[in-house]
């Protein structure tokens, strides 16, 4: 059963308890009312019985016409009560109708007495038997009157009782209920407890173990109501965690299967495939070397492109493990100064070849929280790049600093270089892709492939705005910026 | 084992990079006796004098080892680490020379105790270069340990 059909049951019998509680009060109350109301009655009627007493015995006394016609009128004032009289129980109604019987038996009596000669006047022996008779008649109307005393008696017995019994009734109704709402509440109590709190126990004790990574945990409660749906619901929550943790778990080992296949595979690549460059290399030049004077110009020429091919493939290669690196380097976030890599790559460049003439423009405190080693590789791709298509620039100028857009600092690096068209800016980022002709511009075309990598590597993002003849601005975003 | 020889062992197993040393040395004019081993345990059995070697017994050590990487049997820090562990030939100089320059090897190396690691060029002048430059300072300005440190 549900919690909350339980809850509404338990609601449900304590008000019906209180509602019957009440109904009980109403009713013993009406029952006390009613008896109350029969006892005023009976009461009355003990008091019409005496005084009817009174009248006959003082008619009997002295044949006055007033207490015969007092006694005319309390006999019909007593019959009117009798029949007033409620009537409730075989015995009561019993008792009133003996009271009828006995109120006419008595008015006729009297009648009788009334009718009766008089003694006065009379013979000694008739004056005898008329006492005698007058004796008789009043002996039974007293007996009667006598027993109809008793019967209004009774009658006010039984009111009292009715009043006494319908008192009790609501004592023990009373106490009936307040020990059902007792059971109703202790019960409910106990419910709670069994089927709410200690369940809520077991379900927190269950989150906290699930959070500290035990994903067996099984809640398993079997009940039928809200805790065992959520119980059924939390197994099936973890079970489905556990999925796909393990899933997570399998993806992570395939991931690092393939990741030790790719180090293998890198390994092997730098240790083999450059041996037989070098050999190519190498023989080519010992070919010249021994020969030089056998072989004419073509044939000279045959070997140099032998082993610029080759060093140029050695140098592919490199770079493919360059690549490769950069995509298995762990990252180590820290600040770090883009101005002073940019600056010392600048006079690296400037060094290297003396005679060009390039207006460098740094933004000093170019911050960013990135890893040092692969940010410089990045900054020494972009700058390199932008040293080499300004080489045929009039008055080059290449510039690194930040702009704000939508309350991100976004990085650039800029030049006035040859630029290109943006139909191809896709292709920029791909590896081996070029944009201009070897014998133009000398490169292998993977080094804003591992540029773009670097960059997402750190969550970030590149991306490029340039016009032909005009220049490119390479743009850069990292996922956390520094100060 | 009293003296030192100015001998140098080439620890090498592919001919042409043989080939191509031998030729680099001679380029760069150094004339020392350079003896070659084709992979790691032949490397070791020269030094020792053991198996194949067993009548170099009480011959002078090479002054200079250049060790590649990748050997067969034994690769060559394999070797190194036999060496080092070595009271004979714990402090001779040892040059690694291969083709990779992977961060792991370098560490690798170095940690367990080489003496320089020169990288293979692809092209042949700048290896030339390199050997001229390993022979003048190895076989040259370099001083030698003093043998059998106890």
């Amino acid at each position: 059963m549900k919690i909350s059909t339980k809850g509404r049951l338990a609601t449900t019998t304590a008000l019906a308890t209180i509602g019957l509680i009440a109904g009980m009060i109403w009713w013993a109350n009406q029952e006390v009312e009613d008896a109350s109301a029969s006892r005023r009655l009976t009461t009355e009627l003990t008091r019409g019985l005496t005084e009817l007493r009174l009248v006959t015995f003082e008619y009997m006394l002295r044949r006055h016409e007033r207490p015969r016609e007092q006694e005319r009128e309390v006999s019909a004032r007593l019959d009117h009560l009798i029949e007033a009289i409620p009537v409730s129980g075989a015995g009561q109604s019993e008792v009133v109708a003996h009271l009828r019987e006995q109120s006419v038996a008595a008015h006729r009596l009297f009648e009788e007495l009334v009718d009766a000669p008089v003694a006065d006047g009379a013979t000694a022996a008739d004056a005898a038997s008329i006492r005698r008779f007058e004796d008789q008649l009043s002996s039974r109307l007293l007996i009667l009157q006598q027993e109809s005393l008793a019967d209004a008696f009774r009658l006010t017995d039984f009111s009292t009782e009715r009043i006494t019994a319908a008192q009790q009734r609501v004592v023990i109704v009373i106490l009936a209920g307040l020990a059902l709402i007792a059971l109703t509440t202790g019960g409910g109590a106990w419910l709670i407890n069994r089927n709410v709190l200690a369940p809520i126990g077991k379900l927190e004790q269950a989150t906290r173990e699930v959070a500290a990574g035990n994903w067996n945990y099984k809640l398993a409660i079997a009940s039928n109501d809200e805790i065992g749906e959520m119980s059924r619901n939390f197994d099936a929550m973890t079970q489905s965690l556990r999925m796909s943790f393990a899933q997570i778990e399998r993806s992570n080992q395939e991931l690092a299967a393939l990741n030790q296949e790719i180090e293998a595979f890198s390994y092997s690549v730098s240790h083999d495939l450059r041996g037989p460059l070098r050999s190519m290399d190498g023989f080519s030049l010992a070919l010249i070397e021994d020969y030089g004077d056998k072989l004419d110009d073509e044939a000279k020429d045959s070997l140099q492109r032998i082993r610029a091919a080759s060093q140029r493939m050695g140098r592919l290669i490199d770079e493919l493990l360059g690549l490769s690196r950069v995509t298995r380097a762990e990252l180590t976030l820290k600040p770090v100064n883009l101005s002073e890599i940019a600056r010392e790559i600048a006079d690296s460049l400037a060094q290297q070849q003396p005679a060009r003439v390039v207006q460098w423009d740094i933004e000093q405190g170019l911050t960013v929280r990135a890893d040092k080693a692969l940010m410089q590789i990045a900054m020494q791709n972009l700058l390199e790049n932008a040293w080499k298509f300004t080489s045929k620039t009039d008055n080059p100028v290449i510039r690194v600093g930040a702009v704000e857009h939508n309350g991100q600092k976004e990085c650039f690096v800029a030049d006035n270089g040859v630029g290109f068209e943006m139909a191809y800016a896709d292709r920029l980022f791909g590896a081996f892709q070029r944009l201009h002709h070897e014998s133009e511009f000398p490169g292998t075309g993977i080094g804003l492939a591992i540029v773009q990598r670097i960059f997402r590597r750190h969550e970030g993002k590149i991306w490029v705005q340039a016009k032909p003849g005009l220049g490119a601005t390479f743009f850069f975003r990292l996922k956390e910026q520094g100060q | 084992m009293s003296e030192m020889s100015k001998d140098i062992l080439l620890v090498e197993d592919n001919p042409d990079d043989v080939t191509l040393t031998l030729r680099a040395f001679k380029r760069s004019h150094v004339m020392n006796t350079i003896t070659v081993a084709r992979d790691g345990i032949e490397a070791l059995d020269f030094l020792f004098a053991r198996g194949a070697y067993e009548d170099r017994a009480g011959a002078p050590l090479p002054t200079l080892i250049i060790l590649d990487l990748k050997l067969p049997k034994l690769d060559g820090l394999g070797v190194l680490k036999a060496l080092r562990a070595d009271r004979r030939t714990r402090l001779l100089p040892v040059v690694i020379l291969t083709s990779s320059k992977e961060e792991q090897d370098l560490i690798s190396g170095y940690s367990l105790g080489a003496n320089s690691y020169v990288r293979k060029p692809v092209d042949f002048a700048e290896f030339v270069e390199a050997v001229k430059v390993l022979g003048i300072y190895w076989l040259m300005m370099n001083q030698s340990p003093p043998e059998a440190v106890p």
